[in-house]
């Protein structure tokens, strides 16, 4: 039953992929994607709802309105200590997405509506893989929507400030020791608020600075759904039908941005992101019934990390931008406590993108983002599961800006 | 690499193939030759469980593991397993037969209808059983997997075995021949060895009362350590390299771990008053005779009144050879619970010493683990084998338990997973533990990589 907690460790797995390490990132602009994911420090329009909402007051139309998708291929494999196979998952094709619309109210204020997805993973392991007591398959949602609201404090600062309401749900598998046709299904939803602020300074024509904090948002699933398939003498004493209860964590977020145009063509970016992970010790299931033979608490000790991030972006001419980045993401798992739902191993990526203008307010942005974890030998103490694993993901996206 | 991201950026039709390569573990056959291999021993290698041979056990006994895993690192050819052609299993006993035990449910005597070990088919004739025993497979063979249930080492030089012991009967390949005749017509390169339990073992089982511990010193063919010696010269004759296992701690085993020594429960003072008044006499008498022994009862859990013929009595006084059993002495798991229930064993009437192990018989026990142990130990260094120490094993799993890839194993009886429902013989998960357990030793002895098997893979006890 230990292994039940796993669930909840897949869900904060899940959005430390979004945000750190893992197959997932923050894939709120296409433009940024293309630049490393970097936008903490940069005029992003009405995307900066999401990357510093100091920035939106300051955009550059009156109104701005950006949509966007991206499809996340990530696969894993897994080879057992002392064991010579491989062992892969099959993940389906998870589509992020973002919608934006913002404006100006006056010189001074600018209001949006931000709806994103920066939690959406999924992982399914191979059927009868060698850790299917631990996990066989993960899926994770979750949507944001952030009213915004902006105030251009001078000509050079601009601060910002979001409301998240966040919905998510949750579902998994996992199999349990009673042979090979018995697992058990958990299924919740949770909803939460958190707070986006930022602000936004322009130190020169060509130096601007970004700082963004987005708060801690605490998922707690309760009512959710649980079901035992097993054996018919177990079922008497594990009820096939339960409801579940579980909090997640999802980090609070700090991040550092600066650009930098280097010519008239040449726009660079950098910035750190401080991912406070520290938060996630524990992960505690709480059970409606046969809770005092079902209930667990299992421990994460995850550590924070910082992501590193450069962008940069070429203007070719009015027609055509080209882009490109690259950030090292770290694992904020702990060694003994590493578990296959929540792969999330040290991560290089590097992206690419294009931004084609046909108008002066219609943006196309393409972008491709590619991660390659580094190898890695992780254990799950408690159940004494490791092994080395080896992540990759591929992922394009789509974005469309228009803006008057 | 670099560049093949950015080819695979350009063609994003081929990323879904980009599969993420790991190459972690090379197997390799070290300093062993693995292209024969052979197992000999009893019960535990023939892949006997839940009371009975049969042939899904068999498929899943850790030898057939052992091979499977040994074609990553040069074994040739089949592994020929003497399978007996049933589900059900014929196990034997008492001098009967009878089919394997699986879960179930059952109604005691009270009327109360619980989860527990019952026969896969009780209606089974001892004239079907015995066919199913009987039938010969010897013209499968030469078979590399020579485990016989009920084998001790002194038994596998025994010319003519098979009429003694059914389970060799049926696959030696001539009638006169002893088991490890059986050797020389495989002629294995690598063998494992896992015998010695049955010395033992069977002594205990039949609760100190039946059988007897094989002596550590003797000839070949009597003593422990030197038949030891043959049945290895014989594997030796033309393996160049083998695994012997040791022998666990017989009582930490659930077959006499399981049923508490306290289990008679009262919770009406009448009844206890009734037992002590009942017992006012055997506790006067045994005043007299100036011996210790008292029978007394209160409400709540009471140790069993068992039978003890060692206690001694002047003649004519046989029925004072009772007494309660001691915290430290084990019931084993054959011990009738309808009879403790409802024939009022173990409070009104002794239960027979049969269903104990007393003190004395567990020092007996465990001093001959301690001495076979040491001379398999000894015989391992003599003839550069790999040791594998399973007596470590099942002492981490009776005392902190043993965790792999999410199976928790412990020496509790079916929920321990490691242990079948007999609470002797391992179950297919118990044998996944056991054959990592001989992978470890002998990659480490001849600086091998046998890859080890998926314990998750397996089955636990099976329940309904």
């Amino acid at each position: 039953m230990r292994k039940l907690f796993l669930f909840a460790m897949l869900l904060a797995m899940s959005h430390l992929s979004t945000q750190a390490g893992g197959y997932q990132v923050r894939l709120q602009s296409s433009r940024s994607t293309g630049m490393g994911l970097t936008g903490t420090g940069l005029q992003l329009g009405a995307s900066s709802m999401f990357f510093n909402p100091g920035a939106l007051s300051m955009m550059e139309t009156k109104t701005d309105f950006s949509i966007g998708a991206s499809g996340i291929i990530s696969k894993i494999s897994f080879q057992k200590t002392g064991q010579n196979l491989v062992s892969e998952t099959n993940n389906k094709l998870s589509t992020p997405f973002y919608v934006y619309g913002a404006g100006k109210i006056g010189e001074k204020w600018a209001v949006g509506l931000a709806i994103y997805t920066p939690y959406g993973s999924s992982a399914e392991w191979e059927s009868g893989w060698e850790g299917r007591l631990l996990i066989q398959n993960i899926a994770l949602q979750a949507i944001f929507f952030q009213p915004t609201v902006s105030y251009q404090l001078t000509d050079k600062l601009g601060i910002g400030a979001g409301l998240v309401y966040t919905s998510g749900s949750v579902k998994l598998e996992k199999g349990l020791n009673y042979g090979p046709d018995s697992y058990v299904e958990l299924d919740g939803s949770a909803s939460s608020l958190g707070f986006n602020l930022g602000a936004f300074y322009t130190a020169s024509e060509k130096l601007s600075i970004g700082v963004n904090y987005r708060s801690k948002i605490m998922m707690d699933v309760s009512g959710g759904d649980a079901k035992f398939h097993v054996p018919v003498s177990v079922g008497t004493t594990i009820p096939t039908e339960n409801k579940f209860s579980a909090s997640l964590p999802l980090p609070g977020n700090l991040d550092f941005g600066v650009s930098y145009q280097a010519t008239e063509k040449l726009l660079l970016a950098a910035e750190v992101n401080w991912v406070m992970w520290g938060v996630y010790e524990t992960l505690e299931f709480t059970f409606e019934e046969k809770g005092e033979l079902l209930n667990s608490k299992s421990p994460r000790e995850y550590k924070d990390t910082f992501i590193p991030r450069i962008g940069a972006e070429y203007t070719l001419n009015d027609m055509f931008t080209f882009r490109a980045g690259a950030y090292y993401d770290q694992s904020p798992t702990n060694e003994d406590y590493f578990t296959p739902e929540t792969v999330s191993l040290d991560n290089l990526a590097f992206t690419l993108g294009v931004g084609f203008h046909p108008t002066e307010r219609l943006s196309i942005d393409l972008s491709y983002l590619q991660i390659s974890g580094l190898e890695a030998k992780k254990n799950y103490q408690p159940d004494n599961f490791g092994g080395t694993y080896k992540n990759a993901a591929f992922i394009p996206s789509f974005g469309l800006s228009y803006r008057f | 690499m670099k560049y093949k991201f950015l080819i695979s950026a350009v063609l994003l039709g081929g990323l879904w193939s980009c599969q993420p390569e790991i190459n972690e573990f090379e197997p390799s056959k070290g300093n062993a030759d693995f292209t024969t291999y052979m197992t000999a021993g009893n019960s535990l290698t023939a892949g006997y469980a839940d009371n009975a041979l049969y042939k899904s056990a068999q498929e899943n006994s850790f030898s057939k593991m052992l091979a499977e895993q040994m074609e990553f690192v040069g074994r040739q050819g089949s592994f020929k397993i003497p399978y007996i052609n049933t589900e059900d299993g014929v196990g034997t006993g008492g001098g009967m037969l009878f089919t394997k035990l699986k879960m179930g449910f059952s109604t005691d005597c009270l009327g109360v209808t619980s989860l527990g070990p019952v026969r896969a088919n009780p209606n089974a004739t001892q004239q079907e059983l015995a066919v199913l025993l009987g039938t010969p497979v010897a013209d499968q063979g030469p078979f590399h997997n020579i485990g016989v249930p009920g084998a001790k080492v002194t038994h596998l030089l025994a010319p003519g075995y098979g009429s003694m012991n059914p389970y060799y009967g049926r696959f030696a390949s001539a009638a006169g021949n002893a088991v490890i005749d059986e050797i020389a017509l495989v002629k294995p390169t690598f063998f494992t060895l896992w015998i010695g339990n049955n010395d033992v073992l069977s002594y205990a089982l039949a609760g100190g009362a039946a059988d007897q511990i094989t002596p550590l010193e003797g000839a070949p063919g009597v003593g422990f350590a030197a038949s030891l010696e043959v049945v290895l010269m014989s594997f030796k004759a033309t393996a160049t390299a083998g695994a012997i296992a040791n022998i666990p701690n017989i009582t930490d085993i659930p077959y006499f771990t399981t049923v508490p020594f306290n289990i008679i429960a009262l919770s009406d003072q009448a009844m206890v008053d009734q037992l002590n008044a009942g017992y006012a006499e055997y506790n006067g008498a045994m005043q007299q005779l100036g011996l210790d022994y008292r029978i007394n009862f209160a409400l709540g859990a009471n140790p069993m009144v068992i039978h003890d013929p060692s206690i001694l009595v002047p003649p004519g006084y046989e029925k004072l050879q009772i007494r309660q059993i001691k915290a430290d002495e084990l019931v084993l798991l054959s011990l009738p619970l309808d009879s403790i229930k409802c024939a009022y064993w173990g409070s009104l009437k002794p239960v027979p010493g049969a269903y104990v192990l007393d003190e004395k018989e567990i020092t007996d026990i465990d001093n001959a683990v301690v001495g076979y142990n040491q001379a398999i130990k000894a015989a391992a260094e003599k003839y550069e084998l790999a040791h594998v120490d399973m007596n470590a094993v099942l002492k981490q799993g009776s005392s902190g338990g043993i965790v792999m890839d999410g199976v928790s194993f412990s020496n509790t009886f079916v929920t321990g997973n490691a242990f079948s429902t007999d609470g002797v013989h391992l179950t297919p998960q118990g044998n996944a533990l056991a054959a990592n357990t001989f992978i470890d030793a002998i990659n480490k002895k001849y600086n091998a990589s046998i890859p080890k098997v998926n314990v998750a893979q397996y089955n636990a006890v099976v329940l309904p």
